[in-house]
Order: structure tokens, then sequence, then C-alpha cells
């Protein structure tokens, strides 16, 4: 789900910052820099540690130090086939929008979801359409009420549009598309019938 | 510029770990805006992380598991995933495994294993004690 990347990167560090410790304020202006943004390589999630810096010129015209720094930042950047847990979001008749809290584009899409199925009017939200999975005789439903897990099946970096729809969905730069049609997958409610096998947890 | 792109995987529990050292934590200071040490992205990820197994996984129960798995003919994604999520069942544990039948791989000492060195899901205790807090909280009122 994480991992580490090593980055190299000129920081310029405003005068203001200069009364703190040099690497203090090298990770202030790192955080500034990458935190919560998405490159090549995924979502950055936090600023790991600063391997090296060095320089700490002041460019002509500017009152700022400047660094030449290479560290290692936590990346978002979850693999295909690996199993994660998430949370519902919305659904609508393309399929199914989860959230992880802190990463809201990973999409399910309807050939993905546990055939036979069904996509019916939510009858609780108006705006919503609801998937429901056969199996049998009964009925499961996918909602909010409990964590739902999915498998990655691919990460793609849509490249950023030139024109804007008006009524566009705003634009995400990183999207991982899941599924949940196997065994042990979907809401973890689903599941809690198929006992564990030596529930003796002490 | 990108030097690495991958300079290894890391667990969630890890990466709570250093959300942790670097002090975030579940108290209301984040309130008051000491978000010089822990930015607001940071947090979502770590309330997300507080929520899955590596809330109550330990360094040693982590490295001792991930040691003892290499028995197992696991691929190291597994091992991570496996920690990541801590099954407690088969049917939990068969979507992370590739084919486990085709490669003999023994699903239920897994399954023993994560049973033993790590520690269970924190959901259900921390909801009894929200819905307990909850009572006394409508009680005191």
């Amino acid at each position: 789900m994480f991992c580490l990347s090593e980055l190299e990167d000129t920081v310029r560090v405003p005068p203001s910052d200069l009364n703190l410790p040099l690497e203090v304020a090298i990770k202030k202006a790192l955080q500034k820099l990458f935190l919560d943004k998405v490159l090549s390589i995924g979502l950055c999630v936090s600023i790991y540690g600063i391997k090296s810096i060095e320089g700490g010129f002041v460019l002509p015209g500017d009152g700022a130090a400047t660094y030449k720094v290479v560290f290692r930042i936590v990346v978002f950047r979850p693999f295909v086939g690996e199993v994660i847990a998430a949370k519902f979001k919305e659904s609508d008749s393309n399929g199914l929008r989860l959230t992880l809290g802190f990463f809201e584009d990973v999409y399910v899409p309807a050939p993905l979801i546990p055939t036979p199925n069904r996509c019916e009017p939510d009858p609780y939200n108006r705006n919503q359409m609801r998937w429901v999975w056969k199996y049998g005789d009964d009925e499961f439903i996918i909602d909010d009420s409990c964590q739902i897990k999915f498998r990655v099946e691919n990460i793609s970096y849509p490249p950023v549009p030139t024109e804007r729809a008006e009524d566009a969905k705003p634009f995400a730069p990183m999207v991982v598309t899941g599924t949940i049609d196997d065994d042990g997958l979907g809401p973890v409610s689903w599941w809690e019938a198929c006992a564990p096998i030596s529930d003796a947890e002490d | 510029m990108i030097v690495k792109a991958n300079a290894g995987t890391v667990t969630n529990f890890e990466v709570l770990d250093l959300l942790n050292s670097k002090g975030a934590s579940k108290d209301t200071t984040r309130v008051m805006g000491l978000k010089d040490k822990v930015s607001s992205s940071e947090y979502k990820v770590y309330d997300y992380l507080m929520e899955t197994a590596a809330s109550t996984q330990t360094r040693e129960s982590v490295t001792k598991f991930s040691d003892k798995c290499k028995d197992f003919k696991l691929v190291k994604a597994e091992i991570l995933n496996i920690i990541n999520l801590r099954p407690s069942s088969d049917v939990e544990l068969t979507p992370i495994i590739e084919k486990p039948d085709e490669r003999e791989i023994d699903t239920e000492g897994i399954l023993e294993l994560v049973q033993q060195l790590l520690p269970p899901l924190p959901t259900l205790e921390s909801e009894q004690e929200e819905t307990e807090n909850a009572e006394q909280e409508e009680t005191a009122v």
C-alpha cells in the first residue's frame, strides 16, 4: 500500500525560516511542496527523512537560500493484486466509488461487481443507485454499513485535461480501479457468516 | 526529480509508527493548530491507519511474523498484505494469495501464525468503548 521513494529537489528556504535548524526548515519547505500531491509515482503521504543537503546558494535577486536536497518520502502506491479495506463513498449505474479517507478515487466499475447483480434506485437516497448481488435466493446489498475490501486491478494517472466540461467531476490525477468479484472481497459483512476456523483469540 | 521510484515497501504499521514519531495523536492538540508538525493530509492517513490492524501491532510482532512467514513460500507482497489486513479466516486470506492450491500453500498454517503473533483488529473494542462512552455521556446529560 505504501512505499518509499527517493527524490531529489532544489528547495528554497525563505528567509523567515532561517532561524530554524536547517533540517527543520527544509522539512517544512518539503512538506509544503510535496504532501498530498500526486507525482508519477503515487500520492505523497509523508516525508520519511532527509538523506543529504548540499549548497545553500543565494541566487541573484532572491533573498532566500537554495539547497539541493535528497530525501525519502512515503508514497501511497498500492500494487496490482493487493487487497485493501476501504469505505463506501457513492454508487451509480457505472459502479461504485470507494474512499480510504486520504484517497478518494477508488472505482469499482460495474463489470467487476459479482454477478448476477442488479442496479436499482436507492430507497434512502434519491440521487443514488445501489447495487445488489444475488447469490442463490439471498440478496446482498452494497451500502455504507461496513468496510468494503477490494483488490487492486489497475492504477492510472490520467493526463491533465486542457479543456473542462462544465458538469465534469473534479479532476483526479490518480485513479485506482478495484474489483470486488471474488471470494472474501466486497463488504466485510458478506463473509462474517463464514466463521474463522479456530477463533480461540485470547 | 525522482532518483529511485521504489526504495522499498513499508507496512501500514511502519507508516503509522512514522506519523506517531512526528507527534500525531488522537487527542485534541490537532484542533488547537499545532499544524506545523503534522499536516492535515497526514492526519487523514493517520485516521485511516488507526482503524486498521496497524494500530495494535508492535515492531516485534511484525518482524517476528515476517520472519516466520518465510517458511510458507509466500511472495513478499503477500506477506505485506497479510500484515496490513490481518486475516482471521480462510475466506479473508484467499483473496490475498494468488492460486494457493496450485502453489501448495499451507493456508491453515498461515492463519494459525497470524492468530499467534499478530494482535486482533482494533475495531470491535473501540466501538464498544465508544458506545459505552456515549451511554455515559447520555446519562451524564
